[in-house]
């Protein structure tokens, strides 16, 4: 197979594209994707400071660097789990990484903070993963908040969108339906929310870590399901395969059409507001955050265990 | 002999003969968006042929938690 471009020989094949590149024209193509993608929805300007999440995934590191070569200020911001060989492995990653490459780094322990997750797991009866998620998005928005970044990107990949806003329209949930998409705006004095990778797929994510030398672990977390093509993402990799391009014709006819639509019914209705919680200061819409409500649960209950 | 590591399972697996990345991808059920295919550090896309002797690593495309 030779590459499209240049006629050498092809490392990457892409059927959605109808295309092939060897390593140098991908490098090309890639950014490209990314930062169109930026400049259409107008997810980063200029002078924006960036915070990046980085789990150690190829998406995320893939990201920081893209984002560093577009020339955005970017820190990262990695959430150290406390899970054992797997926590300390992601985390492994992400210094060797960013020291390597000269990125700023912060990092938050939760073991530090007192809420490592197999604490919170023996604990707190509830799915451990939402509880999880919960924890790293707060902790996201507090150190957003307090270190003045003006928007906080993740490596979601078009996969990932597409499997989410799949099963959001299965359920026709108008709230999620009316406000999603790659960015979502600074709202009362909280950083905007940005997805620069919405364009790509996992396959083309993998590929540009991969030929960028980008180092990941995939050591999976012992609480994971361990799936590899779970539910939503193996029906719509099974219609792409069918049909090259539905998952870009899909997300992408979303955001043309579908969002705006949605937007426009459910902005009447919309009947809380995102305000600083009575605790913490982080984002919130019910008075006092999850987060707090769980630290308190877990306080209650480790004071009955020493009882 | 082609020696096949599979990735994240970190399995070896091995075949007395493969013409090319396509039989490999077809012995996994594997779409050649599914997973990367990797020769001596090198990116390899489905039609290319594969050699007795060669050691390849098949990383499947997943996000990890
Ligand atoms: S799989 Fe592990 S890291 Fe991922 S959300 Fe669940 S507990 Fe957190
Ligand atoms: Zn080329
Ligand atoms: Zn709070």
């Amino acid at each position: 197979m030779k590459c499209k471009v240049c006629k050498a020989e092809a490392v990457v094949g892409l059927p959605s594209h109808n295309t092939a590149f060897c390593a140098v024209c991908y490098d090309k193509f890639f950014m490209k994707q990314v930062s169109e993608g930026i400049r259409k929805k107008k997810l980063l300007e200029a002078d924006d400071r960036v915070l990046v999440a980085l789990s150690g995934g190829k998406d995320s590191l893939g990201l920081m660097y893209a984002l560093a070569e577009l020339g955005y200020d970017v820190t990262g911001l990695h959430i150290d789990l406390g899970i054992s060989d797997s926590s300390r492995k992601a985390r492994a990653v992400v210094e060797d990484f960013c020291k390597d490459r000269g990125y700023a780094l912060k990092v938050v322990e939760l073991e530090k903070e007192g809420v490592p997750m197999p604490l919170i797991k023996k604990h707190i009866n509830r799915p451990i993963c939402s509880v999880c998620g919960k924890f790293k998005r707060h902790y996201f928005n507090k150190v957003a908040l307090e270190d003045g970044y003006t928007a906080l990107a993740t490596g979601h990949n078009l996969d990932d969108e597409v499997a989410r806003l799949f099963a959001n329209t299965l359920r026709w949930d108008q709230a999620y339906l009316s406000d999603q998409g790659p960015v979502l705006p600074a709202e009362n004095g909280f950083a905007k929310k940005v997805k620069p990778l919405y364009r790509v797929s996992e396959f083309e994510s993998a590929n540009f870590s991969f030929l960028k030398g980008i180092p990941y672990h995939h050591l999976p977390c012992p609480y994971s399901k361990g799936a590899s093509f779970t539910g939503h993402k193996m029906i719509w990799r099974n219609q792409e395969i069918r049909s090259p391009g539905s998952k870009r014709a899909f997300y992408g006819g979303f955001l043309e059409r579908g969002q705006p639509a949605f937007a426009a019914i459910h902005e009447k209705k919309k009947d809380y507001e995102v305000k600083p919680c009575t605790k913490c200061n982080c984002p919130t819409s019910v008075g006092v955050c999850g987060v707090c409500r769980v630290r308190e649960q877990l306080a209650d209950s480790l004071m009955a265990s020493n009882e | 002999m082609i020696i096949v590591r599979l990735e994240p399972e970190d399995k070896i697996d091995t075949y007395p003969k493969l013409n090319t990345v396509q039989q490999l991808l077809n012995k996994y059920d594997l779409f050649y968006t599914d997973a990367l295919v990797i020769r001596d550090g090198e990116l390899l896309t489905q039609d290319r042929k594969l050699n007795d002797g060669d050691e390849i690593t098949l990383r499947k495309v997943i996000s990890v938690g």
